[in-house]
């Protein structure tokens, strides 16, 4: 077959560009960020708005370790907030009680919950995916309890209190903190791009798309599922740690299904699959209530309204606009990429988003209606 | 066309809810010959397949495959010959073990990821090769950067040599049906395979198309000198491209020979009375 | 008072309340092959409604939960007709996602419309108990633990001697099969979220007496009606009732005997080990993945 004259020059130099444009982003992003203390010690921001904005990057770590979960590996887990929770304790115990020192109580928080994230994917995960949601729902309800009971551990209902770490010979403040989570985020951010772009990303891609198609290619399904779900856990952990060492006390209320389903939140409306999309989502679903909808006149004062906000966007996100914000932001970016000329003569970029209605073949329409009654696997 | 085996399946049987799906059916495939597997609709090809890649697991009956020495899992190195090939029984293997033996499939359903590239969607078929550790794939390390450098020339080889190299960098979700085919192919030939099974690779195809898949079929035999084995509907391809056919019927064998042996069998006549196509 | 049989005959009256919201879940589990883990949140919601109206109207309790059959029913069918079935697209996992979002809405909503002060439902016997031996069991117990069985009990009779209940269990074996042999698959589904509705409120309203009515009064039900059904195998519809009545035993002896604290969660770990060999649950059988 003579198809070498169809071929195009690419240069395999440009192969690893992608990534090391994404880090450049990242790093610019975190750089913007570590502005937002000096613009508070300036006066041009609140201290409130700036504690906001420090869980919104938190909870946009842990949202990125359930997106790797979620969006690439098509698992739900609703324990979340117990590993979270974990994690802050952990930090506690090790700097507080035990005087070991931030880095310590760091690495306990990241170990730990990882651990014990390991076992809960070994038992569920080797059935069907949604065995994962409840059995991580199970951890969370023992967790929860434990923190309320374990007082030598937790202090109980009356809550843990902290104070700021000691990193590096410096006593770190709000500001200081800001900036180490701010550096955290980064590193995650990394750490998930490089994850989701190599070969891994393509494993966990293909065993959420079809799992039989996966195990064809030589993909150990149990193996993927255990690492994407011991990843979120990682980062549940170190979302905990820096909770803990930002807010400086912990109390086990905080660590109920509710928060599980608010990062669940984030991920779907920020967009799954998307890094930046996360980021945003976490903005949104925490920081929107807290910093908009409370000061809204009289519908403020409504309690249950955070939780009406994130279920009802959880709706409207997967019914009508499955891509979430990301998906919103390539719609406005499309046009000024056209204009660049950044079109190829073969069509649309791969950038395409998976909502897009563009018409396919009855062949592959077909097809993708069998794959589907193929993931879904009836009980023969 | 050497006369070495490269799959014999010996005696399988396996049957469901006490309905007899194969019945102690043996045949081999030679290195490097383009085999055929037909059989009325319900005869039992697909499970023959999956009994192969171990989605099923037979009741009785072994599935030897010869794989080379760089391939052979380390317990099982001192099976080899002095060819530095080994017959191992793939029976009870874990699924995702058999393409690093050596044998690699597509779908009659075309199983592609529709949210990822071409091009990318082809590297997933090279899982096995990547040495790279996770923790070096996370924190890009070298030898991670350097496997997904080499593998995605060798992957954009591979859609290049089934024509579809201008289209890598699109997505496979709303590609033609005859483009995902082909893309499923080129998966397979990242893997190295000695042998690639196609499972009804004509389904859903044009006239046209089938025609251009009988010369992609004998390209992949020719360029990676492995051994293609079809299972499929389509008469007119089998007859045009395989060089032996083997007909089963309600899981039991027929016959097995030259395509005008088999045109001309009694047996696979009957089989397919009632059922033309 | 009898140690044993004491804490076995309350573990049934609770096992029945478990039973009905796992019931629930799997009925939508088998035709929809969605996991529905708002089942307790709308029960909860249901129930609330239940209660706001007998405290409202004064109207006596059994009329009351015939106004909450109809607003656990129409809710059921509203979050079918209005959101399950418009997700042609979505995968199961996004139509469980979705499940979740609800909890979180009727969860929000369910102080803004009834109200932030905690009600109170009666038991729907008021008082009286029989002796069973050295055991007691107050009538209402009694009344809920028959209820519960009966219940139970018809809709296997449904499921199993009246052609609606084929319909259900051929949507449940293979749906595009069932669809494609003329069978409203979509009227079964949609019967089927409202059939769960009406389960969930039913649990609610048998829970209701023991505690207040407030937003989390349905956690512990939703929660161990999910490990009732992963127990029981998700193949059977008695599987998870089974498994209902036994977590509601096991439990309540190890809070007895073991730890008052921590039996709840010593049982979720049994749970989890079993799990460990027994994947499938008690009743399930491995299924073959067509490829």
């Amino acid at each position: 077959m003579s198809t070498s004259s169809t071929r195009t020059a690419r240069p395999l130099s440009s192969v690893l560009k992608p990534a090391r444009n994404a880090h450049v982003q990242f790093l610019v992003f975190g750089a913007l960020l570590c502005l937002l203390p000096v613009l508070a010690q300036a006066g041009g921001l609140r201290n409130s708005t700036l504690s906001t904005l420090a869980f919104v990057l938190i909870y946009a770590i842990v949202a990125l370790g359930l997106n790797l979960l979620l969006g690439y590996s098509g698992l739900i887990s609703l324990g979340t907030a117990g590993f979270v929770g974990l994690g802050a304790y952990l930090a506690a115990y090790f700097q507080d009680d035990l005087r070991l020192g931030f880095w310590l109580a760091l690495l306990a928080a990241l170990v730990l919950p990882t651990l014990i994230g390991l076992l809960v994917g070994v038992v569920s995960l080797r059935v069907r995916s949604i065995y994962l949601a409840i059995a991580s729902l199970c951890i969370s309800e023992i967790l929860l309890k434990t923190f309320e009971q374990l007082e030598w551990f937790t202090r109980g209902t009356a809550g843990k209190q902290s104070k700021y770490p000691v990193v590096f010979g410096l006593q770190t403040d709000r500001a200081t903190m800001f900036v180490i989570i701010v550096i955290a985020l980064v590193v995650v951010m990394m750490v998930t791009h490089n994850t989701v772009h190599g070969q891994l990303g393509r494993a966990l891609h293909t065993m959420r798309s079809s799992e039989v198609a996966a195990q064809a290619m030589g993909v150990n399904v149990l193996k993927y599922k255990l690492f994407a779900f011991s990843l979120a856990t990682l980062y549940a952990g170190l979302g905990g740690a820096l909770y803990l060492f930002f807010l400086r006390s912990s109390y086990p209320s905080t660590w109920n299904l509710f928060m599980s389903l608010n990062i669940i939140a984030m991920v779907v409306v920020g967009g799954l699959r998307s890094i930046f999309g996360t980021v945003a989502g976490a903005f949104v679903i925490f920081a929107v209530p807290e910093l908009v909808l409370k000061k809204l006149p009289v519908i403020g004062d409504v309690a249950g309204l955070p939780y009406i906000f994130s279920g009802v966007l959880i709706v409207v996100v997967i019914m009508f606009f499955p891509a979430g914000l990301k998906g919103l932001a390539d719609l406005v970016r499309r046009p000024f990429q056209r204009l660049r000329g950044d079109r190829g003569e073969a069509g649309p970029p791969a950038a395409r988003p998976p909502d897009s209605d563009r018409p396919s073949p009855p062949g592959a329409g077909r097809a993708a209606a069998d794959q589907t009654a193929v993931k879904e696997g009836r009980p023969a | 066309m050497s006369q070495r085996a490269v799959l014999s399946i010996d005696h399988l049987s396996i049957s469901f809810g006490g309905l007899k799906a194969l019945d102690d059916l043996s045949f081999t495939i030679f290195d490097q010959e383009i085999f055929g597997l037909i059989g009325p609709n319900g005869a039992g090809k697909t499970t023959v397949f999956n009994c192969v890649t171990q989605f099923y697991r037979p009741d009785a009956g072994d599935v030897f495959l010869t794989v080379d020495q760089s391939r052979l899992p380390s317990r099982d190195r001192h099976l080899a010959d002095q060819l530095g090939q080994a017959r191992l029984n793939l029976v009870g293997r874990p699924v995702h073990s058999i393409i690093k033996l050596g044998l690699a499939r597509t779908f009659q359903n075309v199983e592609v990821v529709k949210e990822l590239s071409l091009l990318d969607n082809v590297l997933v078929g090279g899982h096995v090769d990547f040495q790279a550790t996770m923790a070096e794939q996370i924190f890009r390390l070298p030898r991670a950067r350097r496997e997904e450098k080499v593998y995605r020339a060798k992957a954009m080889a591979a859609l290049d040599f089934l024509g579809i190299g201008r289209l890598a960098d699109q997505l496979a979700g709303g590609q033609p049906y005859g483009v995902l085919k082909k893309l499923e192919m080129a998966r397979t030939l990242m893997a190295q395979p000695r042998l690639i099974i196609l499972d009804e690779p004509a389904a859903g195809l044009n006239d046209f198309e089938t025609e251009d898949l009988a010369q992609t079929i004998r390209a992949i035999r020719d360029q990676y000198g492995c051994a293609v084995w079809l299972v499929e509907h389509d008469m007119r391809l089998v007859m045009n491209v395989c060089e032996r056919i083997c007909a089963i019927s309600f899981g039991k064998f027929l016959a097995l020979g030259a395509p005008a042996e088999i045109q001309g069998d009694k047996l696979v006549q009957e089989a397919y009375l009632g059922e033309q196509e | 008072m009898d140690l044993v049989l004491q804490p076995f005959l309350r573990s049934l009256e609770t096992g029945s309340v478990y039973a009905l919201a796992a019931l629930g879940i799997i009925i939508v589990w088998r035709t929809s092959l969605v996991m529905h883990f708002a089942q307790g949140s709308m029960g909860m919601f249901a129930g609330t409604a239940v209660a706001f109206v007998f405290n409202r109207s004064g109207m006596p309790l059994w009329q009351a939960v015939l106004v909450g059959v109809v607003v656990a029913g129409a809710l059921g069918f509203l979050v079918d007709f209005a959101i399950i079935r418009r997700l042609k697209r979505a995968t199961s996992v996004g139509k469980e996602i979705i499940t979740l979002g609800l909890i979180m809405v009727f969860l929000g909503l369910a102080p803004i419309i009834f109200g932030t002060d905690p009600l109170l439902l009666p038991r729907f016997i008021a008082s009286g108990d029989v002796a069973l031996g050295r055991a007691n069991i107050s009538y209402n117990a009694i009344f809920n633990i028959v209820f519960g069985v009966v219940v139970a009990a018809g809709l296997f009779l449904l499921l199993q001697k009246t052609k609606l209940g084929l319909a259900v269990r051929a949507t449940a074996s293979n749906e595009p099969t069932a669809r494609l042999m003329g069978i409203p698959t979509r009227t079964v589904t949609l019967l089927a979220w409202a059939l769960a509705g009406v389960l969930g409120m039913l649990a609610a309203v048998m829970i209701a007496p023991t505690t207040t009515v407030t937003p989390s009064f349905m956690n512990t039900v939703q929660v161990t009606a999910l490990f009732a059904c992963v127990l029981g195998g998700f193949q059977t519809f008695y599987g998870p009732v089974v498994g209902a009545y036994l977590i509601a035993v096991v439990g309540n002896f190890l809070k007895l005997y073991v730890s008052s604290v921590w039996g709840d969660q010593l049982m979720y770990l049994i749970i989890l080990v079993f799990l460990l060999f027994r994947p499938n649950g008690l009743f399930g059988k491995t299924y073959l993945q067509k490829v």
